[in-house]
């Protein structure tokens, strides 16, 4: 009963792709509105598994027999735990959404049937995914939802989408190759590619080779950074996120599916094989790096973009740098708890943006109202004084009711000092700016404020650690988890006292320039200053670079060809 | 004895297609209905008598493949008395062909010797002057032929390098990949379309006996060719412009990749089989998939001229994108199914080695993808006719279409000997030098 309530999920989404895709003209329609039945359905399945899984414990579904001669060479099975039931509810509840925003919004366009049917499709591809019983199983699925996004972008007629497509295609394709690297290295140093065994054996048999004469790498090390690779492709990690603001020209809805469920993949591989990860601190640093500059360099480009689209597929990098990043300390509960709430979001905003847009040209205010010129009030005291205090007093308060209260281990390792100091950053960056914005002056409202913000992260850190709970039931493997992705202590030291260094003089300087004082700063920072905007608003040159890339490789093939002559003329 | 009579059988049966073929001549349309019908017997006939037949330690999707593709290329060909040369010249290869992998010594090299005779005749005989004659395409199919006579008569080591050079035509590996290129690009009608398929599939199939007599020295060699190939095939693939180019250099490109695991293992596994049946069919799909389009608009005719077809030919636009994937080596076709069991199983020699033929798989996406988006997508052009595939075209393309994805999933014992996947992987580990 419960294989087969698991199974009818991706079942009624292959159903839903074939009542779009198969008929006649006429009633088209009817078809798309009747083919929303099966995808709530598909809804329903997932939030009864998920109900069914978190009481009875995982379904295991084998279409194959790893040890026989009659295997499968491509093994399907399905492999259902917490993990992938909750992605499997997070799917489904967005794609229902974007499945019935969709049949409204592509309804005069003439493709729409095969849009629709490509959008039910990608949804059963990431079923499958999220539900694979392998490794191989799961990079089947992840392989053809790149080929899905490269359909997705719909209007292929448009030279500009199609570029886009083809760039997304080809630069998960380069990604894909590690990942399968990976595979093929797990394999062959573990001889399977069933989660549990291969996570068992990793374990057990613990192998190190050698690169070259002196470079010694652990087997965990090297299948782990493989697959990170592969990881960073489809969540549009620095230097493989160049494919997601090229895809931006794909429908609205597409957009709020691909940050809302196919870019957490990354996130969800990661979370997926989370005891491999768990066994090489090194790749988890690397993780920890890449994602600390991914949002980074996300957020830097998001500020300056100037159209609403570019805006929200930056800040998607950002976040998913940010979500990366939290794998890389070891939380990888977090990153499913922050991929969850992203998606949601992003979704929303996604979907909502074409209104905000139309609303724009419809109704224009120029100067926007929220930017006329109004009399700065003069700086108050008081604001800065409640600011101060938020940011001095909310994490020390934090730190004492969720180590009192909760019982939650705040300072027992680095991961979770690191997500603190986060919580610390972006609550006060939140309060600051309100103050600064509004130049609120009251008693009544400063504190009104320090105790809805106080109670918001009470509550998201209570969500955040039962959520923990619920995905990893072993508090020990959790610690192990941010055991291993622990820095030298001197790095993390430096670290930490840098970035607070660097955040409280960003914010010195802000304020006394928004309340028109002078500030001293060296020549050279401003110049920097100068130069880094029209870099980031450029983003990077990276378009540039990969198109410039790609004229000098093509030149060389056309070179090469030409030196070759005759032998097939 | 039996399996000498069997082995004839199977390939007097297209031949005796080929001859009641040639008694209709004079119309067309019989031509062409006796020729698929001599295909449709010809598959029948392997199904029914391959499990009399010594199964080769590569498995026999060979014997099954070679029928399939004689009979969607011969189906998907459009009907004109022009044709019927090729139709009929499809049977006399695809007999010579199944003599070639079923009959064994004396009897299988006669068959082969037939069909390099064949194959020089046809090419000497007709060249186009968008395709002039290619001496050196040739040359070295007679090269083949003299390595075949020269591995008859001599001694060994002699005659196991003589040998390996006439697989080496029939199985395309740099330098000698020129006589395959012809062949694809050169023959008439609908034969390039069976010919991809049937070389590879014959050159793969007496590998084994060759890997096991030749030298350790000269298998060095064929494995920095097999290195060397399959990156310059990719680079090649990627600089033509010309389909039947793309196609030829592309499966080249695989094919080498092939000659590359079989090399360093020492063996032809039945993955190897797999990957080498599973590429000719999906070359062999996309050459029908291209007739169409010549069919309609012209041979030769520039891709980059033709484009839109995604909306005015639906039905193509989906075979030909499901093709393109199975060519560009994603799962779940066959091709995938086949690189992937050789990752999986065979013994590595190098991570350089490994690095290079990934390099290779991940190039395909670049041009295949490109061909098949400068025909799909785009505008389409308000000046062109556009008609969807007929139906012999249809079925064609989805017959391989559906084989090609039953190669990537169905249970791999119904077409290899019993080897269990881990057993093969242990024996791969214990290879596996590299690892300390």
């Amino acid at each position: 009963m419960l294989p087969l309530l698991m199974l009818s999920v991706p079942l009624f989404l292959l159903l839903a792709s074939a009542i779009v895709m198969f008929g006649a003209d006429t009633p088209r329609f009817r078809r798309e509105k009747l083919a929303a039945f099966p995808i709530g359905l598909a809804f329903l399945g997932s939030v009864l598994t998920l109900y069914r899984v978190t009481s009875e414990g995982p379904i295991v579904i084998r279409f194959y027999d790893p040890s026989l001669s009659a295997s499968l060479i491509i093994p399907l099975g399905f492999y259902v735990d917490r993990l992938s039931a909750v992605m499997m509810t997070l799917i489904t509840a967005v794609s229902m959404l974007i499945y019935i925003y969709s049949t409204t919004y592509m309804y005069q366009d003439g493709h729409a049937s095969r849009y629709l049917s490509l959008i039910c499709l990608t949804d059963f591809v990431l079923i499958c995914m999220v539900s694979s019983s392998n490794l191989m199983m799961l990079f089947l699925f992840w392989q053809l939802l790149s080929y899905l996004l490269y359909l997705l972008a719909h209007n292929h007629t448009h030279a500009g989408t199609l570029a886009g497509a083809f760039k997304t295609f080809t630069i998960l394709r380069i990604a894909d190759m590690a990942f399968l690297a990976g595979i093929v290295l797990a394999f062959q140093l573990y001889g399977t590619l069933e989660f549990h065994d291969l996570f068992a054996r990793a374990a057990e048999m613990p192998v190190t080779f050698s690169l070259w004469p002196g470079v010694e790498v652990s087997g965990t090390t090297a299948v782990t950074f493989l697959l990170f690779i592969g990881a960073m492709g489809k969540s549009a990690q620095f230097p493989l996120h160049l494919w997601l603001p090229g895809s931006l020209f794909a429908p609205t809805p597409v957009h709020a599916m691909l940050h809302a469920g196919i870019i957490n993949a990354g996130g969800f591989l990661i979370n997926r094989l989370a005891p491999l990860f768990g066994m090489s601190p090194t790749t988890l640093h690397i993780a920890f790096v890449i994602g600390t500059l991914t949002a980074v360099l996300g957020a830097s480009m998001m500020l300056v973009q100037s159209d609403i689209k570019k805006t929200l597929g930056f800040s998607t990098i950002g976040q998913m740098g940010y979500m990366i990043m939290e794998c890389g300390l070891g939380a990888f509960s977090l990153a499913v708890f922050h991929l969850i709430a992203h998606g949601l979001f992003k979704g929303t905003v996604f979907l909502y943006c074409g209104n905000v847009i139309h609303k724009t040209r419809q109704d224009p205010h120029f100067p926007h109202i929220d930017h006329a010129i109004t009399d700065e009030p003069a700086f108050s005291r008081l604001t800065w004084s409640t600011g101060f205090a938020t940011t001095l007093f909310i994490p020390l308060l934090i730190l004492l009711v969720t180590h009192g209260v909760l019982r939650i281990p705040l300072l027992e390792s680095q991961g979770t000092i690191i997500i603190l100091f986060f919580i610390w950053i972006t609550s006060s960056q939140a309060i600051l700016t309100l103050t600064r914005l509004r130049a609120v002056a009251s008693w009544k409202v400063s504190s009104t404020m320090l105790v809805t913000l106080l109670f918001i992260i009470f509550t998201y850190l209570f969500a955040v650690e039962s959520f923990t709970a619920y995905l990893y039931p072993n508090p020990e493997e959790v610690a192990s988890y941010f055991k291993a992705a622990d820095l030298p202590d001197w790095l993390f030291d430096l670290l930490i006292l840098g970035a607070t260094g660097l955040t409280v003089l960003g914010w010195y300087y802000l304020y006394l320039r928004a309340h028109g004082q002078s500030v001293w700063t060296p020549s050279w920072i401003e110049r920097v200053r100068i130069r880094l905007y029209p870099l980031f608003m450029n983003r990077l040159y990276a378009d540039e670079i990969y198109r410039s890339i790609g004229v000098k490789a093509g030149q060389l093939i056309h070179r090469i060809d030409k030196l070759e002559r005759g032998w097939s003329r | 004895m039996m399996e000498l009579l069997l082995s004839w059988l199977l390939a007097t049966i297209p031949l005796i297609g080929a001859f009641i073929s040639f008694s209709y001549w004079s119309d067309a349309e019989r031509v062409k209905n006796s020729s698929i019908i001599c295909s449709i017997l010809s598959l029948v006939s392997v199904v029914g008598l391959a499990g009399f037949l010594a199964i080769p330690p590569n498995g026999c999707l060979s014997l099954y493949i070679l029928p399939l593709a004689a009979l969607t290329s011969i189906l998907s060909h459009p009907l004109g008395s022009d044709h019927r040369l090729s139709w009929v010249m499809t049977l006399v290869c695809l007999g010579f062909g199944m003599g070639a992998l079923t009959a064994h010594e004396l009897s299988g090299s006669f068959f082969l010797m037939m069909l390099l005779i064949t194959l020089v005749i046809l090419l000497y005989r007709h060249h186009t002057a968008l395709w002039p004659i290619s001496w050196w395409g040739v040359g070295l199919l007679v090269l083949g032929l003299v390595g075949m006579g020269i591995s008859m008569i001599a001694d060994p080591p002699v005659s196991s390098v003589a040998a390996l050079v006439t697989c080496a035509v029939l199985l395309p590996l740099v330098p000698l990949h020129g006589g395959y290129l012809t062949t694809v690009t050169r023959l008439p009608g609908n034969l390039p379309s069976f010919v991809v398929v049937l070389l590879p599939v014959i050159g793969f199939q007496r590998l084994p006996q060759i890997l096991a007599t030749i030298p350790e020295d000269v298998l060095v060699i064929v494995r920095t060719l097999a290195l060397l190939g399959a990156l310059y095939a990719a680079v090649k693939a990627l600089a033509q412009s010309r389909v039947r180019l793309i196609l030829s250099y592309g499966s080249l490109s695989f094919f080498s990749i092939a000659w590359w695991f079989a090399a360093t293992s020492g063996f032809a596994t039945p993955q190897g089989t797999l990957l080498v049946g599973a590429v000719g069919l999906a070359t062999s799909g996309l050459l029908i998939a291209w007739q169409v389009i010549r069919t309609r608009y012209g041979d030769d005719v520039d891709p980059q001229a033709i484009s839109g077809l995604a909306a005015a030919m639906p039905r193509f636009a989906v075979l030909l994108s499901l093709l393109g994937l199975a060519a560009m080596g994603i799962p779940p076709f066959g091709v995938f199914a086949g690189f992937m069991g050789l990752l999986l199983t065979s013994s590595q020699a190098s991570v350089f080695g490994l690095f290079l033929t990934l390099a290779a798989w991940l190039a395909a996406s670049w041009y295949i993808m490109q061909m098949v988006q400068q025909l799909l997508f785009g505008a389409s052009r308000s000046d062109l006719r556009y008609t969807d595939l007929l139906n012999p075209e249809l079925v064609s393309l989805a017959i391989v279409v559906v084989v090609l994805l039953a190669l990537g999933l169905v249970p791999s014992a119904l077409f290899a000997p019993e080897q269990p996947l881990l057993e093969q992987a242990t024996l791969a580990r214990e290879l596996f030098s590299w690892r300390n």
